[in-house]
This record gives C-alpha cells, structure tokens and sequence, in this order.
C-alpha cells in the first residue's frame, strides 16, 4: 500500500542481546536508561547519551532469578526502582546498590530488594501510579492487585480486584490521577478508583473490543485511553464526564493482534490544523508494523466528539518476520521523537520520527 | 491430566503416503531424522505448500488415543490446511464436539509448527467449524501467543506434549 505520509520511521539503534522473545521495553524516566525483558529471564539495562545524536551501550544484563520469563517492567516514576513480572507468579523490585543519586559508578549493582507474592498463576503486567506509591499487578489468575510501597522496600496489599472473568493482560495507571485501567482477555477494560472509606472499587466497565485487550495507553492530558486488541482494532475512549468513559473512535490499520500502544507527547508544534495537540499514538503487533497518529482536539469538540486524528508515519516489518511485542515513547524532553520497540527476534530497536 | 475418557471408539481411516511430489524434489526428507527439521541456512525463502505442513503434523499422536496419530482419527487432513505466501491456516476437527482434548491437540500442532517451521511463518490454528462446543474458547486459547508460551513453561503439560510429539518426525512413513 502506497501512501503519501508527512513522517517516516529512521533506524537509529539495534539493540541484541536477549537469548529468547523479548516481551516488553521500559524508558527510565528520569536517568538516560531503558530496561527491556525476555523470555530468557533476564532484564537488560542500556544507558544512552544524546549529544550529538543518540548512542546506546549496554548497562548491565540482570539474570533476575525469575523461574520463568519475564513478562513486563516498570519504572517507578522517580527512576529509581524497577518492577519485574514474571510467568513464575512473583514480582520482583529492584534497586541499585547504595542507591546514591548523582554518583554514576558502574560499579554498583542493581539488586532485588523484595519479592512480592499473591498472584497465583503468571504475573503479566506490572505499572506504578503517578505519584510512585502505588504499583498495580495482573495475572493470569483474573485478579489485578494494588500495592503500596512503603519505606524499606516493603509493600503492602491494599485489594484485591476480581472483576475481570478472564486472564488479566494489562495494567495501566492515569498520569495525574490515581485511577487504575486494565486490560483482559475477556475483551473487556475495567477502570478503578480507590474508596477512601473502603476498598478499592471498578468503577466502570468499557466493552467493544471483540478479542483480548493487550495494552493500553492513557493521553498525557489523562482525557483519552486508548485500547490495542486482537479485534486487529485500535480504540479511543473519551472521559466524558470525571467518571464516564466513552469509545469516540475505531482505529483499523492493523492486519494481525495489536499487542502494545503508547502515548507520548509527541514533537512540539506538528499539529496540522492549529488545534490542541494530544500528542502521538504508536502502535505496533503481530503484523510488525508500527503506526504513529497525531492527535489533536477539534477547536469545536464537543463532549462526545472524536480526538482529530492523523496517520503520520508507518512502517513494514519493523523486525523482520517478527512479531513487535511492545512499544514506549522516550519520556526525555526534546527527544519526544524517538521510539523502542522489542519483538520475538528478541532485540531491542530504537527509531526515530522524522520529516519525510 | 483428567481421566475422562472424550471418545472411547473413534473412527480411523486409511493413511496415505507422502506426497510423492515432494519425495521426488526433495531427497532431504527422505533421510529425516528427528531434529534435521526444515530450517534453511540460507536467507532466500522457499515456497511450502499444504502437504508439505501436513507432513510435520500427519503423525502427531493423539493425546486420548497415543496409539493413533491425528490423521489417523482424521482430526488434521491436507485439505484443512491453508498456505498463504506467509501465513498458514490450519483447521483440525476434533473426533467428538465435547473433546476435551481440543486445546492439547491444537498446542501440540502449534508447537511441532513453531519448531519446525522458519520463523517468517504466522500461523493460526482453529477447530473446524461446527466441530467443537467450545468452538471459540478453544481457538481464543491456541491464538494467545502469550498463553501458549506460559503453557510451555509449565514441566507437566510440556512432558504430556513430548508424548504426544515423539512420533511426529515419521511424517506419515
């Protein structure tokens, strides 16, 4: 398919190293450094520097101890705690030894510092709450769990939600609020919200996928979610009112599962018709094709009204035959271009969105 | 694994040979072992074709009845077999539509496919239509690269899938 777009998809890194399918990537968001997991149970930590243009070596290699793969990371948003999920039903948190900003030593290790136990089948997703002190867990077993982590590294169970019916595939935290999305096999998205008087509750239930939901992206304004499937669909729900959750929009550029999306911020000032830019959506699955939209709120939206969207670049075959497992915006400003990506070839890429 | 007995006298049909097409072009069969699947060295993809996939499978024991394989129950047959320039359908019927053995008939075919098969191959394996009660679960299960990779992780369910694929490299011989 010929089509004319304003953006292309430049190489800029290729990252091997893991022995088995690489599942899922994760930028620190603070410190130059993406962690990316395998199958082969380990985690990999790149640091990179960007002057003059972007340069990735290898940091460290982690071999986890997980049993069994390593299904998915997160960053805690100060940067300085990693989660591990792990198929072995265990999660895994990780600090640098001597945990001591500012002194970059190589030297000093990254260690588990606690393990936590609950899940009672594989551990898929993990992701941590604005604020850091809160981290959401999913699994196979139907459940998603909310921890808070307190000093020391403990944490604690603060509920456990049972309202999915299916494995769980996908947990997701809004970027300023602490309302928690995920994603199952039951086709459907649940959203939660925490009772200060009593329990964590779903508060609403977003059904239209017809397949697995495998991921989800909230916008960085926190008013859209969006949702990738094995429907081969893409959709956008909109925050209508401060509780209510719509589908605006049904993105068909897929030909096989979309299994990861992410929303950045996008490049400053590429809006195409001088509406409020909602940044840019990547999407990417078993067809190996990454998409990038950019979105934009119509100057005359109205409350229903779908986000403008643009298809600004594609790419074929963004690993080979491989299947592209998982996709993340780099969070670093001024590098709001740059992409990763991880596949079944079990490499790490890192690519740029460019003028075409 | 449950004790349940799915179909106690399923239906066997006569076997054919390999395809004589493919003996003739590619001696390399011919002296198959057990792990010389058709993994090419070189990069320039060659052509396959639905006997071709139905040879990896035809041989694959049952796992209610080892003594059988899957062609022999006709649960996989060349013609439910579809071959796109990289994709691969494959359809198999169960012997009964309550088989509780659909989901480990559709693993072990996947998994003989992902080890045999250049990885440039996107394969989807489905219950024919109509032949199963849980007809979509079955399916939903066997497509879920992520369930299928945690099943293979499990030590009891991949000793069951050996079984079942120790036989598979007889291809119908």
């Amino acid at each position: 398919m010929d089509i004319v777009l304003s953006h292309k998809i430049a190489s800029v890194a290729e990252l091997a190293g893991h022995d088995d399918r690489a599942w899922h990537v994760a930028w620190n968001p603070s410190k130059p450094l993406l962690a990316t997991c395998s199958a082969d149970k380990s985690v990999r930590l790149y640091s990179y520097t960007v002057d003059p243009s972007p340069r990735f070596s290898l940091h460290t290699s982690i071999p986890t101890g997980h049993t069994k793969t390593v299904r998915g990371i997160a960053w805690s948003p100060s940067g300085s705690t990693l989660a591990t999920a792990s198929f072995d039903a265990n999660i895994g948190i990780w600090k640098r030894e001597g945990q001591d900003e500012n002194d970059e030593e190589a030297a000093r290790e990254w260690e588990c510092v606690s393990i936590l136990e609950g899940h009672e089948t594989e551990c898929k997703s993990v992701a941590w709450s604005c604020s850091g002190t809160l981290l959401a867990s999913c699994s196979r077993d139907k459940t998603v769990w909310v921890w808070e982590a307190q000093p020391d590294a403990d944490f604690e169970c603060m509920g456990v939600l049972m309202e999915h019916t299916q494995d769980v595939k996908y947990v997701a935290w809004h970027p300023t609020e602490e309302i928690l999305a995920s994603a199952s096999y039951d086709d459907t998205i649940k959203l939660y919200l925490d009772d200060p008087s009593e329990d964590w509750f779903c508060f609403s239930t977003l059904t239209g996928h017809s397949s697995t939901v495998w991921s989800l992206a909230w916008s960085p304004n926190g008013q859209y979610l969006a949702s990738a499937s094995d429907d081969c669909t893409i959709r956008i729900w909109k925050r209508i009112t401060k509780h209510e959750w719509e589908c605006v929009l049904v993105l068909e550029d897929h030909e096989r599962t979309v299994y990861a999306i992410t929303w950045g911020p996008g490049k400053p000032g590429t809006t195409q018709t001088g509406g409020e830019s909602l940044g840019w959506l990547a999407s990417t699955g078993g067809d190996g094709r990454i998409n990038v939209w950019a979105f934009e709120e119509h100057p005359d939206s109205t409350q229903k009204s779908p986000p403008k969207h643009t298809l600004i670049a594609r790419l074929e075959n963004a690993h080979g035959v491989s299947d592209v497992n998982s996709i993340a915006w780099c969070p670093r400003t001024g590098y709001e271009d740059l992409i990763a990506t991880v596949g079944d070839d079990g490499v790490a890429k890192i690519w740029k969105v460019v003028s075409a | 694994m449950t004790s349940e007995v799915f179909n106690a006298n399923p239906t066997i049909v006569a076997t054919a040979a390999p395809t004589a097409r493919r003996r003739a072009a590619h001696s390399l069969w011919l002296s198959d072992d057990e792990d010389s699947d058709i993994y090419d060295s070189d990069d320039e993809p060659e052509p396959i074709d639905a006997d071709e996939i139905f040879d990896l499978i035809r041989s694959i024991s049952d796992p209610e009845h080892r003594s059988m394989t899957l062609e022999q129950l006709a649960v996989v047959s060349a013609p439910q077999i579809t071959v796109a320039p990289s994709r691969i359908l494959i359809e198999f019927t169960p012997t009964v539509p309550h088989c509780g053995m659909s989901t480990l008939i559709g693993l072990s075919i996947r998994v003989r496919l992902l080890r045999a098969l250049p990885t440039r191959f996107k394969v989807d394996i489905r219950v024919k239509p109509g032949s199963h009660q849980s007809e979509h679960a079955v399916n939903k299960q066997l497509n879920d690269k992520e369930r299928v990779a945690a099943a293979l992780e499990n030590p009891s369910l991949v000793e069951v899938l050996e079984t079942c694929l120790q036989g598979a490299g007889r291809r119908g011989l």
